[in-house]
């Protein structure tokens, strides 16, 4: 660490780096300079995220625009097959929609769902991670019991059923509407336990630490001790959760849309496209299935690799010795 | 959670083909896979393609249709005109229920009078006055009209163990009750004449038959001895598990494999070209605009139905303009599919309703070849007129409750006519509804027009056949410019095979394969 009177710093403020200063410094940054996997995954990840956020500017037609949908323009193959149509450079899917901007939206969907239910899952878990581990006895064993049962549903199944009740109580056409925040809201309830419990248990090993006595000592109310001395101290497992929770929210939300339970039809997502190219894979139009499986792979390949990298650089024992 | 469903997948499939080899180990068992099993065991419950093929496994019936339309004797043995109105039929002697009781004329009785109960099949049997039980194998069955077409609908009298299904069950329900879509006894037991017994059932999951050994028609030339059906819905996991030898025998092939099909030296393809209509409902109780013909017909001008023939289907239909497929009595040559997306979006705006409007529609999902494909094409040319709909699709076995409440504005449907006739299709799907005749049970537009009703009863009571035919025709006309559904198109039909089974001699256009008589070559 750089002292106050470190004369070389270029700095305004001389007496304590600045923010960038300590990142260029950082194991992070150092680390990930020597990680070409890292390196790589980050970019394609962003050039995702990109494509994605830009959507609406970059895709050649709205897919979710019917209107737009031209069934005499069905099965058309990728450019560099014959019979391609060069205004649709990926090809198209059995109900003639353009496979590179049904992508595009159906990567939007799928990050949106992604990020929105982590947020979700990270927000709940992380609170009741706090209280049971801070606060102990009867609510620790509450909120635990409670993880349990969580737990012993499969995401899949709550989903289906909260989504069949939906469908039924609000109709289809409100489902359509808002069948993604549905989404982001099933996911991220169904899996919050995953962080209660990695939070707890780091809580618990905060807890007995000097300077959560010296705090309590001070007099500091158990909020403030909570989130501002303990949890700062929990943040590297929640990170390294998030980037796998990530990646299994976006394949939940496949694995439903594939089942025909996730978006609806109009409304194709990545797992919807990959089950409706399902019937013609092995009759000659694979691609209404393949590229859309291809990009889901990658970009849930290359979100676990950023996690695994994360991990490993986050994880103590693997640095310090 | 992805991980999981591949496991379950895998296990799932994994059990499949542990199961089959062990049901192989009989000595001659047909595994045979449709798009869904049949909804309930009574027959009477359902008027439709899957209960009329279980029909013909597990029942006969008085007499059946021949692959060129001549009437084969099965419990009848014998008909003669006695007058105008009375048909004396003989019946086949010594022939056994699966329960052990003896076939008698008073089952075809008392099978009639069940018909005549039966919401669904009620409109067909109308026309039957009385049945007279004249001796043990003997009735009579007189007519309220001079009927043309009465030998045709006996192709649906499928005599019922009327002992078997008398008296009431443990929780006082009558045995005989038609529930629909509902537990009654007949729906999950069942006593036919037929040449296989129900041995297994779990719904959804299989169906399985044993050759009934008391079966009366020793000369049949079917060999089969037991008979594994598993419903499979996907197109292509159904393909596959024909290409890879995991059942002998599939229906329907969807039309994107039929070349894949074609060209394995393992599987033989059947195909002929149907009679069985595709439309869709305008229901003008839901909807208001509906009432207004100048929207329906916008509505017909909007949907390709060559497109979809052509693309979806690939080219594996006829598009129709109307319900009468050529051939029959009814088919109007003048009528042609009017595909113009301008017209369409004139007539919206000269009804009113240049912005559009939304609906909801229903479809099934394996019950038609690409039946949830071509809803979602239907969808988006609606989108074009500004119709925004909102569409579910749904297995057949939860699909026809819904279709029964009319639980959407645009409902899909097929129909095969029962009496091959054309005739039968306005009755049940054009007629004004009469829930007390059981006319118009499957018009789930509810559309209503007086005049065509009284044409068509005149047709029915018309012996020349060139003043019968012009009369169906007229209605064909007329239900053309009032555009009262969305006809799409005729749907072709398509089996495959192993090798080894011989299905083509006991297929027909109805798609009633007559398993009993199918012959598996060692």
């Amino acid at each position: 660490m750089t002292t106050s009177t470190t004369p070389s710093s270029t700095t305004p403020s001389p007496s304590t780096p600045s923010r960038w200063e300590r990142f260029r410094d950082s194991f992070l940054l150092y680390s990930f300079k020597r990680d070409l996997v890292a390196q790589l995954s980050l970019i394609i990840f962003i050039l995702m995220v990109g494509a994605a956020v830009l959507a609406p500017w970059l895709a050649p037609t709205n897919p979710y625009d019917l209107a737009s949908i031209d069934l005499l323009a069905s099965e058309l193959p990728p450019f560099w097959i014959e019979g391609a149509d060069p205004l649709y450079v990926m090809g198209t899917d059995a109900q003639g929609r353009d496979l590179l901007s049904t992508i595009l939206y159906g990567m939007r969907v799928s990050l949106v769902i992604g990020f929105g239910a982590v947020l979700l899952q990270a927000t709940i878990g992380v609170c009741f991670g706090l209280l049971a581990g801070y606060l102990g006895g009867r609510i620790d064993a509450f909120l635990m019991r409670l993880a349990d049962i969580q737990l012993s549903f499969s995401t899949l199944m709550v989903a289906i059923v909260v989504g069949a009740l939906f469908k039924s109580i609000f109709g289809g056409a409100t489902y359509s509407d808002y069948a993604m925040w549905l989404l982001v809201l099933i996911i991220g309830l169904a899996e919050w336990p995953q962080y209660a419990r990695t939070v707890r248990a780091s809580v618990l090993a905060e807890r007995a630490k000097e300077y959560v006595d010296a705090a309590r000592v001070m007099g500091l109310r158990r909020r403030r001790i909570m989130f501002r001395h303990i949890l700062p101290n929990t943040l590297s497992p929640i990170f390294v959760i998030s980037t796998v929770q990530v990646a299994n929210a976006i394949i939940s939300e496949a694995a439903l849309s594939f089942l025909g339970l996730g978006m609806p039809e109009t409304q194709p997502s990545l797992g919807s496209l990959i089950k409706s190219g399902f019937d013609y894979l092995q009759s000659g139009s694979w691609w209404i299935t393949l590229i859309p499986g291809l990009v889901l792979v990658v970009l849930v390949l290359v979100i676990n690799l950023l996690g695994d990298w994360l991990r490993d650089v986050l994880n103590p024992r693997l640095y310090k010795g | 959670m992805f991980k999981k469903t591949l496991l379950a997948s895998a296990f799932g499939a994994a059990m499949l083909t542990a199961a089959l080899p062990q049901a192989a180990l009989a000595d001659n068992t047909l595994r045979m896979a449709y798009d869904a099993d049949p909804v309930s065991l009574d027959i009477h419950e359902q008027l439709s393609g899957g209960i009329l093929q279980l029909s013909h496994m597990v029942f006969d019936p008085l007499v059946r249709w021949t692959k060129d339309y001549q009437f084969e004797p099965r419990l009848a043995t014998e008909w003669e005109q006695v007058d105008d109105t009375t048909l004396r039929i003989k019946l086949r002697e010594g022939v056994k229920f699966h329960s052990g009781n003896d076939f008698t004329a008073k089952d075809v009785a008392w099978t009639i009078e069940r018909l005549q109960r039966s919401g669904d099949f009620k409109a067909i049997f109308e026309t039957i006055d009385s049945v007279n039980v004249v001796d043990d194998h003997t009735v009579e069955i007189v007519t309220k009209q001079p009927d043309p077409l009465l030998l045709n609908i006996a192709t649906y009298i499928f005599p019922m163990d009327s002992e078997f299904y008398s008296g009431e069950t443990d929780s006082g329900k009558a045995k005989d009750e038609i529930v629909k879509n509902g537990n009654s006894y007949a729906s999950t037991h069942v006593s036919g004449t037929g040449p296989f017994k129900v041995t297994g059932r779990q719904q959804g999951v299989k169906v399985e038959f044993e050759r009934f050994a008391d079966y009366w028609d020793t000369e049949s030339p079917g060999n089969v001895d037991h008979i594994v059906l598993t419903p499979i819905n996907e197109n292509a996991t159904r393909v596959s598990a024909l290409l890879s030898g995991d059942v002998d025998f599939i229906a329907p092939v969807p039309p994107n494999d039929l070349e894949r099909v074609e060209a394995d030296p393992d599987a033989k393809l059947v195909t002929m070209s149907g009679t069985r209509i595709i439309l869709l409902h305008m229901n003008q109780e839901r909807v208001e605009a509906f009432k207004d013909a100048r929207v329906r017909q916008a509505f017909t001008y909007a949907i390709n139905q060559e497109g979809i023939a052509s693309r979806l289907m690939k080219g594996f239909a006829t598009p129709a303009a109307q319900l009468s497929p050529e051939g029959y009595a009814g088919h109007n040559p003048d009528l042609t599919p009017r595909y113009d997306l301008e017209k369409a979006k004139e007539l919206m705006a000269e009804a009113g309703y240049e912005d559009g409007f939304s609906i909801t529609m229903m479809a099934p999902n394996n019950r038609y070849v690409n039946d949830a494909k071509i809803a979602q094409a239907v969808a988006a040319m609606l989108a074009k007129i500004n119709v925004r709909v909102d569409l579910k699709t749904l297995p057949k076995a939860q699909y026809w409750g819904e279709y029964d409440n009319r639980a959407a504005d645009m409902m899909l449907i097929g129909w095969h006519a029962d009496t091959e006739d054309s005739a039968n299709f306005f009755q049940y799907l054009t007629e004004c509804p009469n829930a007390e005749t059981g006319a118009g049970q499957y018009n789930a537009g509810n559309y209503c027009n007086p005049e065509l009703d009284k044409l068509l009863e005149q047709a029915n009571l018309e012996l020349d056949k060139d003043k019968r035919a012009d009369m169906l025709q007229q209605i064909e006309q007329g239900l053309y410019d009032d555009a009262a559904f969305v006809p799409l198109h005729w749907q072709d039909l398509a089996w495959a095979s192993a090798n080894n089974a011989d299905i083509e001699p006991i297929l027909n256009v109805m798609n009633f394969p007559y398993l009993g008589d199918l012959v598996i070559e060692e």
